[in-house]
């Protein structure tokens, strides 16, 4: 099993979509918060400092997740179908569990890694410009370490989600397009269906995607924070899990 | 040890309804190189498939190595190197790295295989060059090199000369059969290269529309390929006439552009030569010859090589 991950990480650091996607978003998080500092510079309004801008901004970060989700998933997992790749690994003598297993690691580490780009770099920038400022009225030392531990926890989450779609589609246009349209729209669909039938408010409401909004959230009660931690858990469980379930059955052409 | 390092059992697959393999029992003794013959769409492919453990057979079994049970057929499968239809190769890697991830995704110790494969197939002097600009011929070494990283007992090959110039391919046939000869690797190989696979094999399998026809060593092959006296003449009809009033024989096809096969008869040039001299014939071809795998292929599937 550590060869299978070892070769996933082998990959993922020559992986040319995943750092092409790193530096975009790292060129990005660096803009960003440069356009609300000369905004607020120039309208004479105070400027945000770092623990603000990580607590108010870090929801914008679902964005970049679902992005990197969907490109990578295309781009590491699909483009193996077309290359060929897919066949070597399936081939290699190693149950088909295993290497999926192997392959969710490598792919889930990876958008981990592009999750924490935004956060870290824009809040660094921030902080360099107009000092870190006071943790949010309510919150602990821990926010911060909660924050992007929640947030790595979600991006998992997500990660499980894209590659069940990866290796159902198995083409990479085709995962990236979908996966992009179901990321963005499921909020709006199952918030939609939510509000007219309680089942599937409640379905919504306990959902990664209403609870990746919390993450950022100054406090957490204590009775929050078990369907916090549990449904992303539970979501990557039950998405492996059926993803192991198609991906033995799949003949690999 | 076993005899034999692959045998398959009533093997058969559908795809939607179609049948891509027909209950084959097929079996390659250990140390051959086994020739897999067949038209596109013959279910080679396919077959390779199943042993590789790609696809799932839709009834009958494989056996690898001796076994059968599904979990030791897994493990038995880290013994098979393979390179099925085209190379898998990562893109945007050297031929260096290509072997790096392979070599850590089959757990095999040490650097030093790699530096050693990529001279062994050729490409040590490939450098930062990328996989992806690659020519097709420089593609197939590299994934010859990946199938034999870990030095595998059987080797599967599915159209490994695809794309190389005629040096390549000698080359190619002259490693594979150093590599049989030397390390004693079984390989099974299929090829459109009826001649190249002539050179090599020490076996044959011959399956057409999924069925496997037949299996017969390059031994029996040499016998079934009959040898005949191959006769043009002015007069094909006319020649013809002669054949079978003078020699009293019908075992001869007349081909297309006018040749006649004469079977049976290569012991006796000059009956033949005066026969149709003697009618007046203007013989401007007599050569003895003996039919290729080619027209034994042809001939096997149900076709005619000349038409």
């Amino acid at each position: 099993m550590y060869n299978l991950i070892a070769v996933e990480f082998f990959k993922l650091r020559k992986n040319r979509s995943f750092w092409t996607l790193l530096i975009a978003l790292a060129a990005i998080s660096l803009v960003y918060p440069l356009m609300y500092y000369f905004d607020h510079q120039s309208s004479g309004e105070p400027q945000f400092t770092g623990a603000e801008f990580l607590g108010t901004f870090i929801a914008s970060n679902t964005y970049a997740i679902k992005f990197g989700v969907a490109v990578l998933a295309g781009f590491f997992i699909s483009n193996e179908y077309a290359t060929g790749i897919m066949k070597t690994i399936a081939s290699s003598g190693n149950t088909r569990g295993r290497l999926y297993v192997a392959k969710l690691t490598g792919f889930a580490v990876g958008v981990m890694l592009v999750s924490l780009v935004f956060p870290i770099v824009s809040t660094v920038e921030v902080t360099l410009l107009s000092g870190f400022g006071h943790l949010p009225e309510g919150s602990t030392e821990f926010f911060i370490p909660r924050v992007l531990g929640l947030t790595l926890l979600y991006t998992a989450a997500y990660a499980a989600i894209g590659a069940l779609i990866a290796v159902i589609l198995t083409d990479s246009g085709k995962t990236i397009g979908f996966s992009m349209i179901f990321l963005l729209m499921v909020d709006i669909v199952l918030a939609g269906i939510g509000s007219k039938v309680e089942f599937f408010g409640k379905v919504y409401d306990y959902s990664i995607f209403k609870l990746i909004g919390d993450i950022g959230k100054p406090s957490i009660d204590s009775g929050d924070l078990p369907a916090l931690l549990l449904v992303p858990l539970l979501t990557i469980a039950l998405c492996a899990m059926l993803g192991i379930f198609v991906f033995r059955r799949k003949d690999i052409k | 040890m076993q005899e034999y390092v692959l045998k398959t059992n009533q093997l058969s697959k559908k795809f939607k309804g179609h049948r891509a393999l027909d209950k084959v029992n097929l079996s390659i003794r250990r140390g051959s190189i086994y020739g897999f013959i067949g038209q596109n769409g013959a279910g080679k492919s396919t077959l390779i498939r199943l042993v590789t453990g790609l696809a799932f057979p839709t009834e009958g079994s494989i056996e690898l190595f001796g076994t059968s049970e599904e979990q030791a057929l897994i493990q038995a499968r880290k013994r098979i190197g393979s390179s099925i239809e085209s190379p898998a190769l990562f893109p945007h890697m050297t031929a260096s790295e290509n072997l790096e991830a392979n070599r850590i995704l089959r757990g095999i110790p040490g650097k030093d295989c790699v530096p050693r494969m990529l001279k062994q197939v050729g490409l040590e002097e490939t450098g930062k060059k990328k996989a992806k600009n690659f020519s097709l011929g420089m593609k197939q070494r590299l994934g010859l090199a990946i199938a034999l990283l870990g030095d595998p007992e059987f080797l599967i090959l599915d159209e490994p000369t695809n794309g190389l110039d005629p040096m390549g391919v000698i080359e190619m046939r002259e490693l594979l059969k150093k590599l049989n000869r030397e390390s004693g690797i079984t390989i099974l190989i299929s090829s459109h290269i009826l001649s190249e696979l002539h050179l090599m094999a020490s076996h044959y399998g011959i399956i057409d529309r999924g069925r496997l026809l037949e299996q017969l060593t390059a031994k029996e092959l040499d016998e079934k390929c009959r040898q005949y006296v191959y006769i043009k003449v002015n007069d094909p009809g006319m020649a013809t006439a002669v054949i079978q009033n003078e020699l009293g024989t019908t075992d001869f096809e007349v081909m297309q552009d006018g040749g006649i096969k004469l079977y049976n008869r290569i012991e006796q040039p000059s009956k033949i030569s005066s026969a149709l001299f003697s009618a007046g014939l203007e013989v401007e071809k007599f050569t003895s010859m003996s039919e290729d795998l080619e027209s034994y292929f042809t001939k096997r599937i149900g076709g005619n090589p000349h038409v």
